[in-house]
């Protein structure tokens, strides 16, 4: 194997636009699953406080699966497992042509690729989001929910305006450290076919051989968005 | 959804051994052995950058954290790419995926083992050390003395968890065609075509039976290694 750098092998012409199409299709899959693993997170915390019992045995059980199980077996699961389940009409409706959910590199956002994607990425984030917001959940003390409930609040509103918000502040740290690694994981999702930045990397190695530019470039993109997202993610919470 | 498990049941070797007999170690058998192999090699490692971040000068304390937090900010798919592509490239001779996969491994922990394990030696009474230094033992004889062996009652369920989250981390090893488990299932599923469900659930199972048993055991050492409970 030679070792001549040519970063011309990767940062011109179609490489160059594949590596584009790439960063939109993570940047769209970061958004979508780290939308889906905050919601998913609350209502984890919620039902693991819930007064009926199963109902929280139920939801350790879910957060025991998810935790001890590879995330690229749940997208293998989701994707062709998952996907089957689906009536008929949506697979049809999620495989059909929709010209305006399409991302660079013709990457639909309905595709069932897309979907499992954002779907298994943001259930396993969620999992672990709902564990952070837990152990912050633990450091507030038990007079803020009494002194809610007195006021009158039930128990949705004590958990999202006064015990989450707290839980929040005390998990700060580890809670962007889940983000960033989301962002890292939707790289897994190369696995089912997602055409982002590690498939398109994996794309130009196959086309030119140019492995040691392709590979620096998809590093650079991947470090690049987490400083980002970093500095994103910790001035809110000085706002 | 009817589940017909017989797909499993005929192929049940091939998810356990792969072609092993036939000269190719694969299956649930090269999921395991790379990440004992990787587990070792990230523990020796991260224990001695523990010590060389405590006993070396500040810069190599700063340049290990430094090492340890840059392989944590890339995606573990492209740690595995590197080694794959350089050793080659720098070496002139041809790595292995499943080496590349757990030298990959082994660097991408080495770090969590490092942090663990200088946070483990930091838990413990100053005094330790300084009764250590007194007695005429040098500061590296009070690394492995007294300081590592005490440290490890605290530790060794956090090793256990980073082994844990290892073994599922071996199933990056798909990228490079290594024919571990999940590979295995993935090859099981193209041949049958029909029985995503039926497999990919199976190796699902197989993977929260090794990872939760090895929880479950962390937190049975983690109570038992209790200070107070341990015998003298």
């Amino acid at each position: 194997m030679g070792f001549a750098i040519d970063w011309s092998g990767a940062l011109t012409g179609q490489p160059r636009i594949w590596l584009l199409c790439g960063l939109a299709v993570t940047l769209a899959i970061t958004l979508v699953a780290g939308a889906i693993a905050t919601v998913l997170a609350v209502i984890l915390t919620a039902l693991r406080l819930s007064p009926v019992a199963p109902v929280r045995g139920a939801t350790r059980a879910l957060v025991s699966l998810v935790r001890n199980t590879p995330l690229l077996i749940q997208l293998m699961v989701w994707y062709f497992v998952g996907f089957g389940l689906l009536p008929m009409g949506v697979k049809a409706w999620m495989t059909g042509d929709h010209p305006w959910a399409v991302l660079p590199g013709n990457v639909s956002v309905c595709a069932p690729e897309f979907a499992a994607s954002a779907w298994g990425v943001g259930l396993f984030i969620g999992v672990f989001l709902s564990e952070e917001l837990r152990a912050g959940l633990n450091a507030v003390a038990p007079g803020q929910r009494e002194a809610a409930a007195s006021q009158g609040l039930g128990a949705w509103d004590t958990l999202t305006a006064i015990l989450l918000p707290q839980a929040l502040r005390n998990a700060y740290q580890p809670v962007v450290g889940q983000y960033l690694n989301l962002m890292k994981l939707t790289s897994i999702t190369c696995s089912i076919g997602l055409a982002e930045i590690t498939y398109q990397a994996r794309h130009i190695e196959s086309f030119n051989s140019h492995a040691f530019e392709a590979f620096a470039a998809g590093t650079l993109l991947y470090l690049a968005l987490g400083l980002v997202l970093e500095r994103i993610l910790t001035t809110g919470r000085q706002a | 959804m009817g589940l017909d498990f017989t797909v499993i049941w005929k192929n049940w070797d091939y998810f356990l051994w792969g072609r092993t007999f036939q000269g190719e170690v694969g299956g649930l058998l090269l999921t395991v052995l790379m990440a004992l192999a990787a587990g070792c090699l990230a523990l020796a490692l991260g224990i001695a950058m523990a010590l060389a971040a405590r006993l070396g000068p500040r810069p190599l304390r700063l340049l290990l954290t430094f090492l340890a937090d840059l392989v944590r900010s890339i995606p573990l798919i492209f740690v595995i790419f590197w080694i794959y592509f350089l050793v080659p490239a720098l070496f002139r001779t041809p790595i292995p995926g499943a080496l590349s996969v757990i030298l990959a491994l082994a660097w991408f922990s080495s770090g969590a083992v490092m942090y663990a394990t200088l946070a483990g030696i930091e838990a413990l009474p100053r005094g330790l050390r300084e009764a250590g230094l007194a007695s005429g033992l040098t500061e590296g004889q009070v690394f492995f003395a007294i300081l590592l062996p005490q440290a490890l009652r605290n530790l060794v369920p956090s090793y256990v968890a980073l082994f844990a989250s290892m073994i599922k981390d071996t199933s990056l090893a798909f990228i490079l065609n290594v024919p571990e488990l999940t590979m295995t299932a993935s090859q099981v599923n193209t041949r049958a075509q029909i029985y995503p469900a039926e497999i990919f659930l199976f190796t699902a199972a197989v993977y929260y039976v090794l990872c939760a048993g090895l929880s479950w055991a962390a937190r049975g050492l983690a109570h038992r290694l209790r200070p107070g409970r341990a015998a003298a």
